[in-house]
């Protein structure tokens, strides 16, 4: 595994140029970063047994039940061909803070998604993009092919923030729209004020339907508490008109008021099946990624 | 050394830099709006939305108090002067050409060298020579070898102006070295004119001190030599009695104050041969038959006053129309302040006259005239009227008038009966060796005041910038 300094921060990141660039980069850490690819034969699953022949390739005989039955046998394997997958963008106003000196919890969103597009388009699988802002959108319907990556970079750059979100919206829509089984990775803060409810049970929804529900949740340090912030007039983007004063820095509270609110909401979505997964963006990407799948594969 | 022409600035400028702390301790402004998405989970804190501390505005504000003091700074006018001890001289040495007769201009050399060069022959001062101009001569050039040169040069041919070594001194005194404190001495024969447009130059760099005069004796007449050396003769004078006898008893008695054996004869009567001095009072002719003319051709002085009538080449005053005007007091050469005249005639000198005493305003009072080997004296009021005659002074002033065209004396210094402006000159606002602390109001020392506008100008600037991009973020 890579030392964690060679992971590129997000504003680093940010100067290298367009997202093919960055999800490259992002990728190549990614996978210098793994113990092992989690997507080798992630869409695989076993068939039969076959007599070996000559010419099958060794790698695939199963030896231990040649230690049983002293008979070569070869594993075959069920490919999932196509896996369908969506990535949804919660691009609502929100998603425009980026705190002090780091980029927008949208453009991180933005490398998380070019990173995963990337690397489930490498394995074959199909990738859509859908958006929650200013309405929900279905951005780009699911590809596998190479050159669908471009379209899918080339959408995630024009993305501007705007709106309230809508997320659970976008989810509905989807199941519709996709094939049972699929996978749909959220990438959004999940600021969801009164319609978290909505979410929860949107993400419920797909996952009844057996497709695999991702949340990742993307917070700036300022947001989370970490890094306390000035006295001020604070404002929800999202909700201009309304301000409170306060001053963070002597609220000993409001950390832990933020972090109970996803506590509770990732306590909801593993009810449901949900896999949920808290991302900051002052956390590499690529790290970010890493330490995911490698919790995920435990 | 630090000093401060008008200190009073600096202190206005430290007042005036509190204002601006005043206004940043006690403004109120609301806090600075900031998006935040997870807003909602901060509690609200009333106080911050009263007042905010902004301590990225300690900067402005140390640059507003900055701007003031230094400004307020600058106008105090400082200026940096060595720290030195002792007085150095400026001599303003006349050499026009009123200095040429006699040993006048030896006299004055000798009179500058005495002032200027130590028993060492080091320089202690400045030398400016001047007569229609001035020439500055600095101090390292000072030295005995140039007052010899002097000493063998002649005076210049023009008249000297006053006003030309006047404006000298501002500059000679920026140029002061190794000393707290400078004098000026001005080394002449006084003249009456040319004083008074040396007054604004002088006024205007504010000096803030007196001016020595060291006066030296005109040049010798070819009479007066030979009074000089009859000072022991008899003083003898006649009084020719008008129609007002009575009042032709004042001068009498006035002259015999000051040691004159005096006849009063009333006109038509013979004249005494013995008689120096003829007083000519109220309405009295050249009578009989031209003898003050004889006396006065054969030596004698004849004063007449405003009323006589005198033939014109023995009145040396050309009087104007409607010449009586009311008048003050006017001074005499060896001081004598006479007031209580009771009238002033107008008009001015004849050609050739000598101004010997002049009104408060600096216009002639009195003036002579050398007539034959004899002299002229022609006296602006009336001698024996108003309340003149009972001045302390009338005497003395008789007396003077009296010597009629003879050398005046070296001892004319400040007061002597010069013009008002001359006498402001002369007099001037304070002490005769101004300290140098005072000096920079006369532009001694080097000034900072441009240097401090300067920086004050540069934080002006610094403000303006730091409020446009507090204002841009804001």
């Amino acid at each position: 595994m890579s030392a964690s300094t060679d992971f590129l921060p997000p504003g680093l990141l940010e100067h290298l140029g367009g997202l093919d660039i960055i999800a490259k980069t992002v990728v190549r850490g990614f996978q210098a970063g793994m113990h092992r690819s989690p997507l080798r034969g992630a869409g695989e699953d076993f068939a039969k047994h076959r007599d070996y022949q000559q010419g099958d390739d060794l790698r695939h005989l199963d030896w231990k039940l040649y230690a049983r039955t002293d008979r070569l046998y070869v594993r075959e394997f069920e490919e999932r061909s196509n896996l369908q997958c969506y990535v949804v963008i919660d691009a609502s106003a929100s998603m425009d803070y980026g705190g002090a000196g780091s980029v927008t919890k949208l453009r991180y969103a933005s490398y998380v998604a070019a990173a995963l597009s990337h690397l489930m388009i490498g394995a074959g699988d199909a990738v859509g993009l859908a958006a929650a802002g200013d309405e929900p959108r279905l951005l780009l319907a699911p590809r596998a092919r190479k050159g669908h990556l471009h379209d899918l970079l080339l959408n995630l750059e024009r993305l501007r923030p705007g709106g309230t979100g809508g997320v659970a919206e976008v989810l509905d829509r989807l199941g519709a729209a996709m094939r049972r089984g699929g996978r749909v990775i959220v990438i959004s803060d999940l600021l969801e004020e009164e319609e978290d409810a909505a979410l929860v049970a949107a993400a419920g929804r797909l996952r009844a339907r057996g497709d695999e529900v991702i949340a990742l949740r993307v917070l700036t340090p300022e947001e989370s508490g970490d890094t306390p912030l000035e006295p001020g007039l604070f404002f929800d983007p999202e909700r201009p008109a309304r301000a409170v004063p306060a001053t963070p820095r002597q609220d000993a509270g409001y950390a832990r008021r933020v972090a109970a609110y996803y506590a509770s909401l990732a306590d909801r979505l593993r009810e449901r099946g949900v896999e949920y997964v808290p991302l900051t963006t002052a956390q590499p990407v690529e790290q970010a990624l890493v330490a995911w799948v490698n919790r995920r594969r435990g | 050394m630090l000093t401060f022409g008008t200190p009073g600035f600096l202190l206005a400028g430290a007042l005036a830099a509190l204002v601006p702390l005043a206004l940043h301790l006690i403004r109120r402004r609301p806090p600075a709006r900031a998006p935040l998405p997870t807003e909602r989970f901060l509690a609200a804190d009333p106080r911050t939305a009263i007042r905010v501390s902004r301590p990225t505005d300690l900067l402005l504000l140390a640059l507003r108090m900055l701007l003031l003091i230094l400004a307020g700074a600058a106008f105090a006018r400082p200026v940096w002067l060595p720290g030195a001890e002792g007085t150095s001289k400026i001599v303003l040495l006349d050499r026009g050409a009123a200095m040429a007769g006699g040993d006048g201009w030896r006299q004055a050399v000798a009179a500058a060298r005495q002032r200027l060069l130590a028993a060492d022959g080091s320089p202690r001062g400045e030398l400016v020579l001047f007569d229609t101009g001035a020439v500055r001569v600095p101090r390292r050039r000072v030295t005995a070898a140039l007052f010899d040169s002097l000493a063998g040069a002649r005076p210049s041919a023009s008249a000297a102006r006053y006003a030309a070594g006047l404006r000298a001194i501002p500059g000679a005194a920026r140029e002061m070295r190794g000393a707290d404190s400078v004098r000026v001495t001005l080394i002449t024969r006084p003249r009456w004119g040319g004083w008074s447009e040396g007054i604004a130059p002088l006024r205007r760099a504010v000096w803030p001190g007196a001016i020595d005069l060291v006066a030296l004796p005109d040049a010798p007449a070819a009479d007066s030599a030979a009074r000089d050396s009859s000072a022991g003769e008899a003083k003898r004078a006649v009084v020719l009695a008008g129609p007002d006898a009575t009042a032709a008893q004042y001068p009498v008695d006035g002259l015999r104050a000051t040691g004159w054996t005096v006849d009063l004869i009333a006109p038509g009567q013979p004249l005494p041969d013995s008689a120096t001095l003829i007083v000519a009072t109220g309405r009295v002719a050249d009578a009989p038959s031209g003898a003050i003319t004889r006396a006065v051709e054969g030596g004698a002085t004849v004063l007449g006053d405003a009323d006589a009538s005198l033939p014109r080449h023995l009145t040396p005053w050309v009087a104007e129309p409607e010449s009586d005007t009311l008048a003050t007091a006017f001074w005499l050469a060896d001081g004598s302040h006479v007031t209580g005249a009771s009238s002033r005639a107008d008009g001015h000198p004849a050609a050739g006259a000598a101004v010997i005493a002049a009104w408060d305003d600096g216009e002639p009072a009195a003036v002579a005239r050398r007539v034959g080997r004899g002299c002229a004296v022609y006296l602006g009021t009336r001698l024996a009227a108003g309340e003149m005659v009972l001045d302390a002074a009338y005497p003395r002033m008789l007396e003077r008038l009296a010597r009629g065209c003879s050398s005046p004396g070296n001892a004319v210094d400040a007061g002597a009966p010069l013009d008002a402006g001359a006498r402001a000159v002369l007099a001037g606002a304070g002490a005769r060796a101004v300290a140098a602390s005072a000096l920079p109001s006369a532009g001694g020392g080097v000034p900072l005041g441009r240097w401090l506008m300067g920086l004050a100008l540069i934080a002006a600037l610094a403000e303006t910038f730091l409020a446009y991009r507090r204002k841009k973020a804001a």
